[in-house]
């Protein structure tokens, strides 16, 4: 199910918020792990076992490294919690992809073995991992409840996309936790937020770009190039923020605070600045659980690159078992490094339009790899943003007029400018009150807004066009 | 005051996601919606196959979108946002002041050499004479009103692309200019894909002559507005609702009426009426179809003229309003529509008719891969 239906927004919803509210304080986890359930079968109804198993063996793995005291025993059932994790992982994400890279190299003609990509495997692996781990390194106390544990993994909110929950962050909350009035006010906020960011912005732009990526790049012109890698660029972030300021604000609405994941990464002046603003949990998590624990920087600069590396290419294969992928973590790992060497030094003193731009040129650049279909398909498509073919023509002057105002929405809403002009606004005395009921009537405007979009997805006019 | 705004805000929440759902739940279900012409989800019975298979949640999201509480509101309201935010197209639909206009479609070169090839080789094969008519559609006459730079296929040179293709034996009818120097006129509907009454007259004008006759003129007709309320296909596309609604016009002939029966044959059965006009249609939403019925396999009409002339047409329903001006010079019409129709000689043999005429739009027969069945 995903949030931003009508079976979720007007009928999943309601029916856990008011079983949540009606019952017992004792009954509370029961019945979000029950929804937790509903809510991952509904789009996984097979493969749930996946997420099932592995709690179970992360659980127990937690329970007996809480009570053995011998180190070494210890660290056997952190690696046997860690093998299963990632060994899923592996199975499902990777298969497919080294057999075929197998075939490639070696004329091999192995059958990849069928198997789908459970929902949100990559999210709650590292979830769940994080909880053996902090475990091992005593940082966090034993869970000895299951329903308390499998409530923490299949918590609805964040479960198939982030942010990535470290079992630290909501340790106290699964135990005991309180909503009230003005935070669940404040989730719906947030809740709502997202579900723009989602409806209204990325699905919008993103039919621009589904337009565009389709066509033979050697043909399109400069500005139809741009216009297509552009709108991807505020397709991915509002879709994935979006998504991460839903789970934030239905987190909320049930008592958790769930970290935050994005920080208006388009604004950065650096691409390490970028990294520390776009995704947040996925790269703190590489830092807490793979980085510093290879030695960080502080093993001298040639182990410090290479640490660097290592996360970079796990961070782009993360997101996907192709080429592309690699590549673009290769890529940041590249900017990050250089950065390093000094030329971070450098951005820093070079004027703030100059730097920011300098960033958002190479993530523009870095989503060309991102969402192509291949290598092959990436260069030329960053052929013809650099000057393969015409300046403009008559399509791209079109696509221009028709999505100029959700451009300029979406730029906007990049940037933090609102959020400083409603902090300002709010400070003012006089227009305190008023800012407060604008705040309200705007958020219910955008869930009105986004219902009409979300119900328009289903409208299927079925006419015989056969004249 | 804060604490107060996060309340307005969970209470007026809490009602909408509450009450929406409860007004779902209990008003009336329809099974089937004339707007997008097809037959709603019902409600999934629930078993442990479907759940594994995924069906039972697939049913329940299309249930539960289709009967949405004021589903269609919703969607029109967000079309008028579309369209103020800069989108000049909805749904391969595009919206200019004075109509709904189709984004031509990528013609489909091979399927049209097919149907080229097909009537080559039929007028070939048989001595009555064979006549092409191409219509273009409101798209290929009103091009210019769109935007300079919308993307638009020029369906002039379409037509003359496929009439370009026919042998010397096939005799093309151009309707093109009559139909462009009449474009301040009402020939086409503003909300529907067909051209009116009146562009299929000055279309007839240009036919009937090359085939021999001397046109009706327009002043011998009596018209009637048999209806002002008609919402085209193009209108279901796009639900913009800022249009005139269209008019169906039924045009008679002073000389009276010349039909004596008219025998629609939909692949199982025969019926007979005696009128070419189903006017039952008119307090329907597919108000075109008022003109020889929805489209069917075949229909043959009869007159009562003085005459020994039969005329057989291979159509698409732009045909549906055109054939009643030739019931003025036919003894007897047949009409098949090879969408329908596996082997037309269960329906006619070519060789009986003096004249035979293929009638299509440039969409249809750009897409339509039926008329290649005429050759097997």
């Amino acid at each position: 199910m995903v949030f931003s239906s009508l079976t979720f927004i007007y009928f999943f919803l309601p029916v856990v918020m008011i079983t949540y509210m009606v019952a017992s304080k004792k009954l509370k986890n029961l019945i979000l792990l029950v929804a937790g359930l509903i809510f991952y079968a509904w789009g996984e109804p097979v493969y749930i076992w996946v997420m099932l198993v592995s709690s179970f063996v992360d659980f127990y793995a937690g329970i007996y490294i809480g009570r053995s005291k011998k180190q070494s025993s210890k660290r056997v059932a952190l690696i046997i919690s860690m093998v299963v994790d990632l060994g899923f992982l592996f199975v499902f994400k990777y298969t497919g992809f080294i057999v075929g890279v197998i075939n490639s190299c070696f004329k091999t003609n192995i059958e990849p073995p069928d198997l789908p990509l459970p929902i949100g495997i990559s999210f709650y692996t590292f979830q769940s991992m994080s909880y053996t781990i902090d475990v091992y390194l005593g940082k966090v106390k034993v869970q000895k409840n299951f329903l308390n544990y499998l409530t923490y993994v299949s918590l609805f909110p964040q479960l198939v996309a982030g942010p990535i929950v470290r079992y630290e962050d909501v340790a106290n909350e699964i135990e005991d936790r309180k909503v009230n009035v003005d935070n669940f006010g404040e989730g719906i906020g947030y809740f709502i937020k997202g579900l723009s960011k989602k409806v209204l912005l990325a699905n919008n732009i993103g039919l621009l770009w589904t337009q565009i990526k389709a066509m033979d790049y050697s043909e399109i012109s400069v500005l139809t190039a741009w216009l297509g890698i552009l709108a991807f660029t505020f397709q991915i972030y509002f879709d994935f923020s979006g998504y991460s300021d839903m789970a934030i604000g239905l987190g909320k609405m049930f008592g958790f605070n769930f970290p935050i994941n994005f920080d208006h990464p388009y604004q950065s002046k650096s691409i390490s600045e970028f990294w520390r603003r776009w995704h947040i949990t996925l790269g703190s998590w590489f830092r807490i659980y793979l980085y510093i624990p290879l030695g960080g920087n502080r093993n001298g600069k040639f182990k410090t690159y290479r640490n660097l590396a290592i996360v970079w290419l796990l961070t782009g294969l993360w997101h996907g078992a192709s080429f592309n992928f690699i590549v673009w973590g290769a890529f940041y790992g590249i900017l990050i490094i250089i950065e390093r060497l000094g030329f971070g030094d450098i951005l820093k003193k070079l004027p703030l339009p100059v730097s920011t731009a300098y960033t958002f040129l190479m993530v523009v650049i870095g989503w060309v790899f991102f969402d192509t279909d291949n290598m092959s398909k990436a260069f030329s498509y960053l052929k013809a943003m650099f000057g393969g073919g015409k300046l403009f023509d008559s399509f791209a002057v079109y696509q221009l007029s028709s999505y100029l105002v959700i451009f300029i929405m979406c730029i906007f809403a990049s940037t933090d400018l609102w959020r400083k002009f409603t902090a300002r606004l709010s400070e003012i005395k006089n227009m305190k009150n008023a800012y407060y009921y604008v705040t309200s009537a705007v958020q219910i405007v955008l869930l009105l807004l986004c219902t009409c979009y979300i119900v328009d997805g289903s409208y299927n006019p079925f006419l015989y066009f056969r004249f | 005051m804060k604490k107060t705004q996060k309340r307005i805000t969970a209470l007026i929440f809490l009602l909408i996601v509450i009450l929406l759902p409860f007004i779902t739940l209990v008003s009336k279900k329809e099974n089937f919606s004339e707007l997008e012409n097809r037959v709603l989800s019902k409600k999934p019975e629930f078993s442990l196959e479907n759940w594994f298979d995924k069906s039972f949640m697939n049913d329940f999201e299309s249930y539960v979108s289709d009967h949405f509480s004021g589903r269609e509101k919703w969607i029109t309201k967000k079309i008028d946002i579309e369209l103020m935010t800069g989108k000049k197209e909805i749904n391969g639909v595009y919206i200019t002041d004075d109509r709904l206009i189709e984004k031509i479609p990528e013609p489909d070169n091979d399927c049209i050499k097919r149907s080229v090839d097909t009537i080559n080789n039929f007028a070939k094969s048989v001595k009555t004479p064979v006549y092409v008519l191409i219509a273009p559609t409101s798209a290929g006459i009103y091009s210019e009103s769109l935007g300079k730079h919308a993307p638009q296929l020029d369906q002039k040179e379409i037509i003359s692309g496929i009439y370009s293709g026919f042998n010397t034996n096939v005799l093309p009818i151009n309707v093109y200019e009559a139909l462009y120097a009449r474009k301040d006129e009402y020939i086409y509907y503003r909300t529907d894909h067909h051209w009116t009454s009146l562009g299929a007259y000055n279309a007839y004008n240009v036919a009937i002559q090359k085939m021999g006759f001397i046109a009706v003129a327009y002043s011998e007709y009596n018209i009637e507005h048999a209806n002002d309320e008609f919402l085209g296909t193009y209108h279901s596309k796009t639900l913009y609702d800022k249009l005139l609604p269209d008019i169906i016009d039924i045009y008679s002939y002073t000389g009276g009426n010349s039909v004596v029966s008219c025998e629609v044959n939909n692949g199982m059965e025969t019926q007979q009426y005696n009128s070419i006009y189903f006017r039952d249609f008119l307090e329907k939403k597919d108000k075109y179809s008022t003109y020889l019925g929805s489209n069917q396999p075949a229909v043959t009409i009869r007159t009562n003229l003085e005459s020994d002339k039969k005329l057989l047409v291979f159509k698409d329903s732009y045909a549906n309003s055109f054939i009643p001006f030739l019931t003025q010079h036919y003894k007897e019409i047949t009409v098949l529509d090879m969408r329908y129709i596996a082997n037309y000689k269960d329906y006619a043999d070519p060789e009986e008719y003096s004249q035979i005429l293929f009638l299509y739009n440039s969409t249809t027969f750009c897409s339509d891969d039926n008329i290649k069945k005429i050759m097997y």
